[in-house]
């Protein structure tokens, strides 16, 4: 369209025009390139509507050429958190609260358009049909797994060749792939919202310390991160572990500007920490204190809830496995059909796959440079709030002021430690403005984890239950504490404690 | 070299020690820890109490929390504990039997975590002693001594199971002279003086039984209940101390092996009121069912058959002579509860 500015946003949806980049924000970069974008955001869509679809139907909110789910503006990866809790009144018993507790920081959720609501069968069938699809989360993140070993098997022998044929095969096998992983991931971390809410409200009727057992049960027996860890050790250049040495999200993080909002990631080396006589977990010391058939229930309930957090660990780190085959054949595929190398992160990943045959669309790259410079030098809030409709970008802001929170049972007393800083013979809190998989190495070292960011099921949430230690999100400051101070967490009341004492 | 001969002496040696003896009791304003509080300084230590209300029946009281780390003492405060303490008792944490996991393990797994780290750094440590409870025992299968801790056992509720956390804590401690006294229920007249706290624990069954309801035990409560009293407790943790224990456990409860019965039937007995005990499975099962709505103690119902096999020769760990656990205790716990203004604080 002549005369039209180019611009990288996506249109705001029609009727839900709240976005947070919650669980975004968190881990991911700030900003993101056009083509991390389109490997994130798009199949993310995707993912959620076909989610949405198999539960509810075809709602016709959730239809159309508009991201319903999701949002970029001003390069920055938003969700609709409208959207999100608008999902949450198609499941009986839930309130947009839950999910802006589990994701979005607990900020206040806007208004429902209640025209939109489901009808109670529809929200039963969905319910019914979510946990179905919860149970085959074990076997397609098997089968998907095997398909992204593949493809770095496939990447390693298409590179070791240089053959244009097979690198273009990799491209055009990676995308099913890295649909299937977002799709699972989107899977898991709808469902943990209900499931979570239906073991608050079992345990509530048939335990005495109801919502408290639920905090100390509910566990990841083993999460992925370890495995991957211990994979990194081995330096493979295309081993499972190796995207764990570049940035999470941001494909391009090797071209300016990109490079400049890739968060950092480090890797520590690890030891086997292993305790020398471990206590009995709570979740087995539950088993005698309640009648056989409340025990199972209860326990099977914590199992469940535990393997879904798993689950979603799991495909996130497929998804991130897949973006680094990405990060790596982009640059190379680039070179050989002709691209300028600073410019392929303009392009979508969809106008990357056609350039063989329609070479013209490299032209699209220039002017949306020009434009996420611009974007760029905006800054977007944190919660986006477009329901002026004027166009213009409004923080969406909270009623209540957001009070941190534990997410993971215990107390926690040490130093504070940076995540980038050298580990102390002494305990440690590690202290950041926003944490991911990458400090799990550090995690068997530390006392708890506080942090700036976070919700209830953040990865750094599920990830400090598998170790059990404490840890509490949402404290303004974290990051800037001075080193040398002393803190004590308690991650089931929140209660942060700076004890000054040499 | 010369403290050993000394020790060896006998009592003269022994009250001479004392005079060196310098205890730090860590939650030592409770009923039991203000106990262990008076038999120390009665042994002639120079005692210290640290406790979140900073009182204290004998010696100098401290505010402070087990749960912060090295007991959230004031610098200076904690430079003169840390420079002076030669001896330490560990007594806190909730007695409450119904506490939740968080209550129970914010104290008994990470404050005893603090408390071990903050003993790291006493130089002049010889001996500390953590009170722990034969709870920890849980349902535990087969007989069980001193040596037992997890037996693959499962637990009643979450004081068991944070008792069982602090003492496996303490064990894995193996760079620190701390050891274990394993108390079973600890009765008798407050020490601090006024009413018994009839909330927590065992007492807390009190009120059901001498409001006349039936109550159902398995082999209408002839079995051992491992009660004692709470001034030979002191005692024990007292001569803990001094003996010393070592990296060892003790088990101590009355040696007269007092049966549940004969509990519920003497401390019920100051009332006039003789308990009104059964074996009856229907019973029991109503209670376990609806107890909880008709406001039964969860204590009562948990504990309704016999608790463990536990070795009654375990008492042949501490060396003797044992303390005497005060005649007609039991009934003094009952006396207590009726009219505080009757109770000989002596």
């Amino acid at each position: 369209m002549p005369g039209r500015p180019v611009s990288v946003d996506t249109d705001p949806h029609p009727y839900f025009k709240v976005y947070s980049a919650g669980n975004f924000g968190e881990v991911a970069p700030q900003r993101l390139s056009p083509m991390s974008w389109s490997l994130v955001g798009d199949p993310m869509e995707r993912g959620t509507r076909a989610l949405a679809r198999l539960l509810w139907g075809r709602p016709p909110w959730a239809e159309g050429t508009y991201y319903v789910f999701v949002g970029y503006f001003g390069c920055r990866p938003y969700h609709n958190l409208a959207a999100c809790c608008h999902l949450s009144q198609t499941i009986p018993g839930l309130s947009p609260q839950d999910v802006t507790d589990a994701y979005f920081e607990g900020i206040d959720p806007p208004a429902e358009v209640t025209a939109l609501r489901a009808t109670k069968v529809r929200q039963a069938t969905g319910t019914a049909l979510l946990l179905h699809e919860l149970r085959q989360i074990g076997p397609r993140l098997r089968a998907l797994e095997e398909r992204v070993a593949e493809l770095e098997w496939g990447l390693r022998a298409a590179v070791t060749a240089n053959s244009p044929v097979a690198l273009s095969g990799v491209l055009r096998d990676a995308r099913g792939v890295l649909e299937e992983a977002w799709a699972v991931h989107i899977l898991t971390t709808s469902g943990l919202v209900p499931l979570g809410a239906l073991q608050r409200w079992v345990y509530r009727r048939l335990t005495r310390h109801g919502a408290e057992i639920a905090h100390w049960l509910s566990r990841p027996r083993e999460l992925v991160w370890d495995r991957l860890h211990t994979a990194a050790a081995t330096m493979d250049p295309y081993g499972p572990g190796s995207f764990l040495d570049s940035s999470f999200y941001e494909v391009a993080d090797d071209t300016a500007p990109w490079r400049d909002y890739a968060v950092r990631h480090k890797r520590a080396s690890t030891s086997a920490g292993e305790q020398a006589l471990s206590l009995v977990d709570p979740a087995e010391a539950i088993s005698g204190m309640l009648p056989p058939w409340r025990s199972k229930t209860v326990r099977a309930l914590a199992v469940t809830v535990g393997e879904v957090m798993a689950g979603r660990e799991h495909s996130k780190s497929l998804a991130m496995r897949t973006l680094h085959i990405y990060r790596r054949l982009l640059p190379e595929l680039a070179t050989l059909v002709g691209l300028d190398p600073q410019m392929w992160p303009y392009l979508t990943i969809r106008e990357f796959t056609d350039l063989p045959t329609n070479p013209g669309l490299a032209n699209r790259a220039a002017p949306r440079m020009h434009a996420c410079r611009l974007a760029l030098g905006t800054p977007m809030p944190e919660h986006l709030d477009l329901t002026g409709g004027d166009g213009v970008p409004r923080p969406w802001l909270s009623e209540r002021p957001q009070a941190q929170r534990g997410v993971a049972p215990g107390i926690g007393t040490g130093t504070v430690m940076s995540p980038d800083d050298d580990l102390p013979d002494e305990p440690v809190i590690i202290t950041c403005s926003s944490a991911d998989a990458d400090i799990a190495p550090l995690l068997p070292f530390a006392e708890g984890v506080l942090s700036e960011r976070g919700s209830d099921l953040s990865h750094i949430a599920i990830l400090s239950r598998e170790y059990g230690i404490p840890c509490v999100v949402g404290y303004p400051g974290a990051a800037s504490l001075p080193p040398g101070t002393t803190v004590s967490i308690n991650g089931s009341t929140g209660e942060v404690k700076i004890l000054d004492q040499s | 070299m010369t403290e050993r001969t000394e020790r060896s002496d006998g009592r003269e040696g022994m009250a001479k020690k004392n005079t060196a003896m310098n205890v730090l009791v860590v939650g030592g304003s409770g009923y039991l820890g203000s106990a262990i509080a008076q038999a120390c300084a009665q042994a002639g230590a120079e005692v210290r109490v640290v406790s979140r209300r900073g009182t204290a029946t004998v010696g100098e009281g401290i505010r402070g929390d087990a749960r912060l780390p090295r007991l959230g003492l004031p610098a200076g405060v904690r430079a003169d504990v840390l420079a002076r303490t030669t001896h330490v008792v560990l007594s806190f944490g909730p007695v409450a039997w119904t506490t939740g996991p968080g209550e129970a393990l914010e104290t008994h797994s990470s404050g005893m975590r603090s408390v071990l780290a903050f003993l790291r750094e006493m130089p002049r440590l010889e001996q500390a002693v953590h009170v722990s409870s034969l709870l920890a025992l849980g349902r535990a299968q087969g007989r069980v001594t001193n040596r037992e801790l997890y037996t693959g056992q499962d637990f009643r509720n979450w004081y068991e199971y944070g008792k069982y956390c602090a003492e496996r804590l303490v064990r894995d401690a193996t760079d620190l002279p701390i050891g274990s006294v394993r108390l079973g229920p600890v009765l008798g007249a407050d020490p601090r003086g006024g009413r018994p706290d009839t909330e927590h624990g065992l007492p807390a069954v009190f009120p059901h039984l001498l409001a006349g309801y039936p109550v159902h035990l398995e082999a209408r409560g002839d079995f051992p209940s491992w009660v004692t009293d709470v001034s030979s407790a002191a005692e024990v943790v007292a001569k803990a101390l001094t003996a010393p224990i070592g990296r060892a456990t003790w088990t101590w409860f009355d040696p007269a092996r007092p049966t549940l019965r004969e509990v519920f039937t003497e401390v019920c007995r100051a009332w006039g009121v003789v308990p009104k005990i059964f074996e009856a499975k229907p019973l029991g099962w109503v209670t376990r069912r609806f107890g909880g709505r008709l406001g039964v103690a969860a204590e009562l119902t948990d504990y309704a058959e016999p608790w463990f096999d536990l070795d009654p020769a375990v008492l042949h760990d501490i060396p003797e002579p044992w303390p005497v656990p005060e005649p007609d205790y039991l009934a003094a716990t009952g006396r207590a509860m009726l009219d505080p203004a009757t109770v000989s604080r002596g």
